[in-house]
């Protein structure tokens, strides 16, 4: 009986190693990349970007679309004939790995990717994993270029950190300057208190609110960003009278729990979010009353219906005949980090994280992207707009629809 | 005054479901004095069990919350299966303490199992959601899974003591609680009884899991680890092995929680519940209800 007992165990044991195990997976680097030929010769080398975001866990979508958006802009570059460095063209691969939303996952997810000699990755999706590693970039030397951790935190001058979004403290000025305009002059907050990403935007509309002569009437924090119950909260902006509620969370928490829970205790009012926002559409529960989901708006980085640049439409065109939906904002970041790089590396003519760096330091050099032509500011932000998105649902209608309200800019 | 009303009905809310899963905790505990950490999962079973069970219902036309039936059903086997394959056989062999760790273990075993079906695997699932409206009383919003989830929990809990003071199974769990080899004498088969414990331990666990979705529409496989967790606390506060008193013990916490949240600091609601768990730990020992038993030597 004892032994049975012991091969149970043992048996426990290496189940819950495989699953972890599962957690890691590393993509083989394509050959050839594409279906046309290279244009021009390809010198051999393969340079292998590395890329890091949660492929698994509650913010999955995230990881996913990053991995489709940066697998995209690889295909297009090999098929175009690669990156063109001062010794031959090279093939570009990507190393992916998944860190589960979680910080401590992304630490070591970029120490494998180091390990593996690794010089210039992509990633990671939110602030707080990002913000996870930037000290190791920045000891290691290894060049990082995070699509959409937007905390201010994660970038400064003279490091290793680069971003193709835009950073907290300008979509909080963005946030308020909307509502400003919209004509609200009674606001409320609903944040989490220990995330860099929340924290960090309730700071910057706060700070906005004050010099737009915002009032802000209440409010109110929670202690995690997988909180599940938000009623509280809501019942004070209510009683309040808060017009309009400013809420940074990620949509994991949106459609299941607090835009519901904000209107079964009667606000009616506008539920205002960030970037974390968008793919709240993803997270609503079937049989859910959606008529809930009216007067929900976010800032965004990046909307199909504005794309008006040629590399915005190439590259929503062939998102949609590589994998037959509409890109998000994820994808469009992803893409432009890594061409972000390709012009880097072409720029100095290396792929080493130093010379690399050294390029994408220059403020005078210009990107152009899916959100337009942007320089790096001194600390390696993108100086760039943003959009207004929300959602919007008649009754009738099976679900609820996505639109673009406008492009912001800062006046 | 509406502040005062909405943060009441909250904590009830809360509250009843945290006493379901409790009564679970502290049923287990009553009749073989092991804490099943691996109770929380139960919730997680029952979780994906309705995410299954709610669509394929409604397309036959059956209302949505009867898919509880079948929940009911995975539970009790899972909880059985646990205790049939973990628990007796460390029960025979082991102490208090390796009972302890094998629950643990029993934990993360099936979290875990969960992520390797390719259907649940690592990613929430949002599931269909019952009860989604609100009716409005004088300017105080309650929705329909509120009202259904206190009324609900009132009921099984009533007709759970019912059934432990009155039917003979109930009478034998009694018995078994008190003195294992006493009962046995009587000619109780103490293994029979604790099964059958299992299996409404966790049958409630799937009623608490079709509240607890009907409120907050999302299953994962950790998602029974802090519902667990209260539910335990609430079980000790109560007094662990004492049926109403985990369910005092889970309407207080939920209570406390919410008005923690409304009038204190939403941040710091749940330093509230265990610092109100150690005051009265140091006051009653074993917990508000409990029968506070000296040690047999």
């Amino acid at each position: 009986m004892k032994q049975k007992n012991l091969l149970s165990l043992f048996l426990a044991c290496c189940l819950a190693f495989t699953l972890t195990a599962c957690g890691g997976k590393t993509e083989e680097p394509e050959a050839g990349g594409g279906d046309a030929a290279p244009a021009e010769e390809a010198s051999g080398e393969t340079i292998t970007l590395g890329m890091i975001g949660p492929l698994t866990g509650s913010l999955a979508v995230y990881g996913t679309h990053i991995e489709k958006g940066v697998k995209l802009a690889i295909d297009e570059i090999n098929a175009a004939g690669g990156v063109a460095l001062s010794d031959g063209a090279c093939q570009l691969a990507v190393e992916t790995k998944d860190d589960q939303g979680d910080p401590t996952e992304c630490v070591n997810a970029m120490n494998a990717l180091i390990s593996d000699g690794i010089q210039l990755v992509v990633g990671s999706a939110t602030s707080g994993c990002t913000s996870a590693i930037t000290s190791v970039a920045n000891s290691e030397g290894v060049v990082m270029i995070t699509p959409s951790g937007t905390a201010d935190s994660l970038t400064t001058a003279m490091d290793f950190v680069f971003r193709t979004c835009f950073r907290d403290s300008f979509q909080g000025e963005l946030a308020a300057q909307w509502a400003k305009d919209e004509g609200y002059t009674k606001v409320g907050i609903v944040y989490c208190s220990a995330d860099t990403y929340s924290a960090g935007l309730r700071d910057a509309f706060t700070a906005a609110c004050g010099d737009k002569g915002l009032e802000i009437v209440a409010e109110e924090s929670v202690a995690t960003m997988t909180e599940v119950d938000y009623t509280n909260q809501f019942n004070k902006m209510v009683s309040a009278g808060a017009e309009m509620v400013f809420t940074p969370f990620y949509y994991d928490v949106m459609g299941p729990y607090l835009v519901p829970q904000a209107r079964s205790v009667g606000f009616t009012g506008v539920l205002l979010g960030a970037d974390g926002v968008d793919n709240t559409e993803t997270t609503i529960p079937d049989g859910a009353d959606l008529s809930v989901y009216n007067d929900v708006y976010f800032v965004n980085h990046y909307s199909t219906e504005l794309a008006a640049s040629d590399v915005s439409t190439n590259f929503v065109k062939n998102y949609e005949a590589a994998y037959g939906e509409t890109p998000n904002n994820f994808d469009a970041l992803a893409y432009d980090a890594v061409y972000v790089y390709k012009t880097a590396m072409e720029a100095c003519g290396a792929s080493d994280a130093a010379s690399v760096q050294a390029a994408l330091a220059d403020t005078s050099a210009a990107y152009d992207t899916t959100c337009g032509s942007f320089s790096f500011d001194e600390t390696g932000t993108p100086i760039k707009n943003g959009v207004l998105m929300g959602y919007t649902y008649t009754a009738g209608d099976e679900d609820v629809s996505k639109i673009t309200v406008k492009a912001l800019s800062l006046s | 005054m509406i502040t005062f009303i909405q943060f009441l009905i909250t904590g009830l809310r809360l509250g009843s479901v945290y006493a379901l899963i409790a009564l679970g905790y502290t049923m287990v505990y009553g009749i073989i004095k092991l804490i099943n950490f691996a109770h929380g999962d139960f919730i997680m079973v029952g979780g994906y069990s309705l995410f299954f069970t709610i669509p394929i219902m409604m397309n036959v036309g059956i209302p949505g919350w009867l898919a509880v039936v079948p929940a009911i059903v995975v539970c009790a086997c899972v909880g059985m299966l646990v205790e049939l394959l973990a628990y007796r056989p460390v029960r025979k062999t082991g102490n208090n303490l390796t009972c302890l760790i094998t629950a643990i273990a029993m934990s993360f075993v099936l979290e875990n199992l969960a992520q390797a079906i390719p259907a649940i695997g690592p990613d929430p699932k949002v599931p269909y959601t019952l009860f989604a409206k609100t009716i409005s009383v004088g300017g105080v919003a309650i929705s329909h899974a509120t009202i259904i989830t206190v009324a609900v929990s009132a009921v099984i809990m009533a007709a759970l003591y019912f059934f432990t003071q009155k039917s003979r199974i109930g009478c034998a769990m009694r018995c078994v609680s008190e003195d294992k080899e006493a009962a046995t004498l009587m000619g109780i088969n103490v293994n029979h009884t604790i099964i059958v414990t299992f299996g409404i331990g966790a049958g409630l666990a799937a009623v608490a899991a079709l509240m607890y979705i009907a409120q907050y529409p999302k299953v994962f496989t950790t998602m029974g680890a802090t519902l667990g967790i209260y539910a335990f606390v609430a079980a000790v506060l109560g007094g662990i092995g004492s049926l109403p008193g985990a369910v005092l013990g889970g309407l207080l916490i939920g209570i406390v929680q919410s008005g923690a949240n409304t009038y204190i600091s939403s941040s710091m609601s749940d330093t509230f519940v265990y610092l109100i768990l150690i005051i009265v730990l140091m006051i009653r020992p074993a917990g508000i209800l409990g029968k506070n038993v000296g040690e047999k030597v």
